[in-house]
């Protein structure tokens, strides 16, 4: 008696649940009907724009346009409402669109992208600017604009090598100080932070940057040593410097780490990539910011912080790294 | 013709050398280095993919590789894998995909067919549908390919390969798109997507119609030709044309919510017979088959330290409705009697599948990553149409009878059935030391109907050097009978409510190396032996037909080798080589239909101005008769196809041309054999061009 009623119950269950998934099934065309509508209404009846802010963005083909797109999203949905865009192409005409921007009264612009910040920072003083979707913009230029840069916060990559490998002590690292100066600044105070020592190499080409990098492998001590790569186009590059550190990394052991998400697809450890729509939420509150201050809050460079995490699980494999948090990742290479 | 090629290959290294020449623009020079280049931006800024290393020999092939193969349809994304070719049966010309020798026709049920990991195979066949008309491509994010058995994660079918497709979410379609595609044999299609938010969901939304009147191929004689010469009569309609055209409706739904995806499905088919249902020209019957498929699923890969949990509820309905198969035309004669009117059959079938599974992932044990799963599974087919002007006999020789009438409950042509399944599977990835991993997999579905069945899956995978990996692989995997083959009603070929899974056995070695930067090498070594096949046997007693049984035993060996090659930011060179030998143990002759050697290669070429030209090349080679076939053996055939895209407007309009077997090469299919049906075998379509034009907003 007891075995029939579980049987029952167990039969009642299960028509339950077909019964649930048969009715969306059935009733989806509707549903999807819907939906559709509702976008459609949505789209229709644009929210009334923000007023005050614009966003000034570069003309780019896939799959960058996604990119923009998606910081564009982050912005709108932190400002609650539709900021007036305006896309650029390679040459744009700045007096029509500083017109433009004082026809609509804006007081603060969101510049994505060199060819917006190249734009906005030749805008009238009073519009106040704030720029993201570029890595970094000279010191000088920068001291009257807020720049959210694409570069990796140096403490981010630093913790997530400390979990990673917990006995790391140094972290050797190769840069152009007229792209990463300011960088290395925060980085040295990061790693201090962190109880590690930042051992940094200025290098001004790719010539100089090789000849550091196979001194380096020499002499480091993959137990406690870590090696990082930034964005830095004077001493990286996927000809000479990349397959060298990639190939010596591996035969050493030694545990490297990249600001660029592309070098974990061919053996970094791990890199901290843009997350874009949260790039959106930070660039809509520095400009909100701005309007408040009437455009005296925080200027200069900022490292990244809104960051996704990808990670190389042969080359860990490899480093004997137990990657025990594996569903944490956002993307996991290789991809076979 | 060989000049035709020479100027070809002149013209194409031209371009290369224009599209080495082209600079990248400045604007995406720090985008490239924060997000990489252009594919592993994609995969950045896309939804996230189940991207792990697979234990299995698997192709993955993107929406951007799609698109610059000019495919449209799956068909040709799957002919481009190594070691798979498609084929067509003669009814509806619907494809069958061969993996590594192992071919199937009239049914394709050794390769299991998921949608979002999802099986959408119907049972009738065991196969995704006799009246399948094609599937497009624009809401496809990903397609996965695995080559080899797949029963330890995915239970039955996935036999000798598993096609995972993979829909489009929000994050992948940004904003709307419109598009239009027209082109030869009267094509039209029209497509609308949209992925967007509303409110706190995230929304992909696609809808797409489209007809063709298919490729007008001459057949020179059919089945009914066969049964002119016999009787003397005319009734043949061959040489004739074969009927592939098909009106389609597709239709996606993706709803995101936190934890949270509700996805749906739709598909419609009104379809054209082929060469017809019997291997007898039919340009009056038709088919219309509608499948709609639901899923809710819920996922939290951090439920607690340590553990994933995720669940998911999906819904398929399937129907088959035929409408007149004119299955001999009128005045055809057989030893029974004359159909004046012509053989006639209109038979339909209704099912429904409903899937529970539940899954937990662990990372608690050091070096360990576990996978823990279980599931339940109702499969019904429950109701079945016989509308027909004919009774079989014993022997399986129809015997007109008059009028079209329901002959459902007299002398139906399937029994309804339904089945049952749970199942549960374990797997566990052990990282036992530096640079090896040992995956270790586990399945058993118990079925309600034929049994339990247990399949294991081990993948020793070595890391040798930063360039090379290797892996070695064994799998077992087995097809469960379809109901066709269980409650089939034809004495032609009996069901056999008593048969068990077909069953295989696979040993693999694959390497993958990187002998160069941007090069990438794979070479796959498989070898697998089949048993307890499902085969329609002659009956004991004379005259009484077949009955289905598990009778069969296959083994086959072969190698695969695959080259993709980065030759500069503008060009990239695909290819693959795919060789197999595979053998009738119970003939002791090669199985027959399938190609022994099988090459393609593609160039995708970007030059000025935000151009893509893409030449792809397609080599089939060697296909041998079947026992039993004393035709001659199918020519090898080469097929041409170019693509020319290029987007407009940074991306907002999108235009494409495509030219299908470009040098009008002479293709063929092969017919069952012995042969006696279509003798000449299946026509497959000329050259062919399309126009495809895209709106984004």
């Amino acid at each position: 008696m007891a075995i029939q009623t579980a049987n029952s119950w167990r039969a009642a269950a299960w028509r339950g649940v077909t019964a649930v998934l048969r009715g969306v099934a059935v009733c989806w065309r509707t549903a999807l009907r819907c939906v559709v509508g509702l976008t459609l209404v949505a789209a229709a009846a644009a929210l009334p724009p923000t007023r005050g802010i614009a966003i000034i963005y570069p003309e780019v083909g896939e799959p960058y346009r996604s990119v923009f797109a998606s910081i564009i999203e982050g912005i709108e949905e932190q400002i609650g409402s539709h900021v007036p865009s305006i896309a650029i192409g390679a040459n744009p005409i700045p007096k029509e669109i500083a017109g433009e921007l004082r026809r609509q009264n804006i007081r603060v612009v969101i510049a994505l992208g060199r060819n917006g910040l190249k734009l906005a920072v030749g805008l009238e003083r009073d519009i106040g600017v704030v720029a993201g979707g570029v890595l970094s913009i000279p010191e000088a230029e920068a001291r009257n604009i807020s720049v959210l840069s694409l570069a990796p916060a140096p403490g981010l990559l630093f913790a997530r090598l400390q979990i990673f490998m917990p006995a790391a002590k140094r972290i050797f690292v190769v840069y152009d100080p007229k792209q990463n100066a300011w960088l290395m600044r925060l980085a040295k105070e990061a790693a201090n932070a962190r109880g590690l020592e930042l051992v940094s190499y200025e290098a001004s080409d790719l010539k100089s940057a090789l000849r550091i990098y196979q001194d380096l492998f020499a002499t480091a001590d993959p137990r406690r040593d870590a090696l990082w790569l930034p964005q830095d186009s004077s001493t990286v590059d996927e000809v000479s410097v990349l397959p060298l550190v990639l190939h010596e990394a591996w035969a050493h052991n030694l545990a490297f780490f990249s600001s660029s998400v592309a070098h974990v697809r061919r053996g970094a450890l791990f890199s901290l990539y843009p997350n874009n729509v949260e790039i959106g939420h930070r660039l809509a509150n520095l400009a909100l910011g701005q309007m408040a201050s009437n455009g005296q809050a925080g200027r200069g460079v900022m490292p990244l912080k809104e960051l996704l995490l990808a990670v190389n699980v042969r080359t860990a494999s490899h480093l004997g790294i137990n990657l025990s948090d594996r569903q944490n990742f956002d993307l996991v290479f290789p991809e076979q | 013709m060989q000049r035709i090629y020479f100027t070809i290959l002149r013209a194409f290294f031209f371009l290369t050398w224009i599209g080495i020449a082209v600079a990248q623009p400045l604007e995406e020079e720090d985008l490239a280095r924060a997000y990489g280049d252009k594919a592993t931006v994609s995969i950045a800024t896309g939804s996230r993919g189940d991207l792990r290393r697979a234990p299995a020999v698997a192709t993955v092939i993107t929406a951007e590789e799609i698109k610059a193969m000019g495919a449209t349809d799956l068909d040709e994304v799957v002919e481009t894998v190594p070691g798979v070719h498609v084929s067509h049966i003669p009814a509806f010309y619907t494809p069958t995909y061969g993996f590594r020798g192992i071919y199937s026709n009239p049914a394709n049920s050794q390769v299991l067919l998921l949608q979002n990991g999802i099986s959408v195979n119907s049972i009738y066949r065991s196969d995704k549908g006799q009246s399948w008309g094609g599937l497009p491509l624009e809401n496809i994010a990903r397609i996965e390919i695995i080559r080899g058995p797949g029963s330890a994660l995915y239970g039955a079918d996935a036999f000798a390969g598993v096609i995972n497709i993979i829909t489009k979410t929000a994050a992948d379609t940004p904003g709307t798109e419109f598009g239009v595609r027209g082109g030869s044999f009267n094509t039209r299609n029209a497509w609308v997507q949209h992925g967007g938010k509303l409110g706190e969901v995230n929304v992909a939304a696609y809808l797409r119609v489209g007809s063709t009147n298919g490729s007008k191929e001459i057949i020179s004689a059919d089945a009914a030709t066969r049964l002119d010469k016999l009787f003397g009569t005319h009734a043949s309609l061959a040489p004739g044309a074969v009927s592939t055209g098909h009106d389609d409706v597709d239709a996606s739904l993706d709803l995101g919510y936190g934890k949270w995806r509700l996805r749906a499905g739709y598909k419609l088919r009104n379809m054209e017979l082929g060469a017809g249902m019997t291997s007898a020209l039919d340009p009056v019957g038709k088919e219309k088959s509608e499948r709609i498929t639901t899923d809710v699923s819920w996922n939290d890969p951090q439920f607690a330290r340590n553990w994933g949990l995720g669940f998911i509820g999906s819904y398929l309905q399937y129907s088959e409705d035929a409408t007149n198969y004119n299955m001999y035309p009128p005045g055809a004669r057989f030893p029974t009697g004359i159909f004046p009117n012509g053989m006639i059959g209109s038979p339909g079938r209704w099912e429904r599948q409903a899937r529970v599974s539940g899954y937990a992932t662990y990372s608690g044990f050091a070096n360990h990553s576990l996978r823990l799963g279980l599931g339940h599974e109702d499969l019904d087919l429950y109701k079945v149409r016989t509308r027909k002007n004919f009774l079989l006999n014993t022997a399986g020789i129809p015997v007109p009878t008059g009028a079209v009438i329901d002959y459902s409950s007299i002398q139906p042509h399937l029994l309804p059935h339904r089945r049952t399944n749970d199942y549960y599977y374990a797997q566990d990835e052990w990282n036992f030391a530096r640079d090896w991993m040992l995956t270790a997999g586990l399945r058993r579905d118990s079925f309600s109907d034929f049994g339990a069945t247990t399949n294991p899956r081990l993948a020793l995978v070595w890391d040798a050097s930063l360039d090379l990996t290797a892996k070695l692989l064994y799998g077992q995997a087995f097809r469960a009978p379809s109901v066709l083959e269980q409650y089939g009603v034809n004495p032609v070929a009996n069901g056999n409510p008593n048969l068990k899974p077909e069953r295989i056995r696979t040993q693999e070695a694959a390497l993958s190396w990187q002998p160069l930067k941007e090069t990438q090498v794979n070479l796959s070594l498989f070898h697998y032996t089949m048993k307890d096949t499902i085969r329609a046997v002659p009956n004991a007693v004379a005259g009484t037909g077949s009955t289905y049984a598990n009778s069969g035993k296959q083994n086959g060996h072969g190698a695969e080798l695959e080259l993709v090659w980065d030759v500069s930011r503008t060009l990239r060179l695909t290819g693959n080589i795919a060789w197999q030998r595979s053998k009738d143990e119970a003939t002791d002759t090669d199985v027959g239909y399938v190609p022994h050697q099988h090459v393609y290669a593609r160039a995708d070429l970007h030059f000025a101005g935000n151009w893509l030209l893409s030449p792809q090349i397609n080599w089939v080679a060697d296909r041998k008769r079947a026992f039993g076939d004393a035709r001659p053996e199918l020519s090898d055939y080469t097929s041409v196809d170019m693509t020319l895209r290029t987007e407009r407007d940074k991306g907002r309009w999108g235009f494409a041309v495509s030219i299908r077997n470009l040098f009008n090469a002479v293709i063929l299919e092969p017919t069952l054999a012995p042969g006696t049906a279509i003798p000449n075998d299946l026509p497959q379509p000329g050259r062919s061009f399309y126009l495809q034009a895209t709106r984004s907003y």
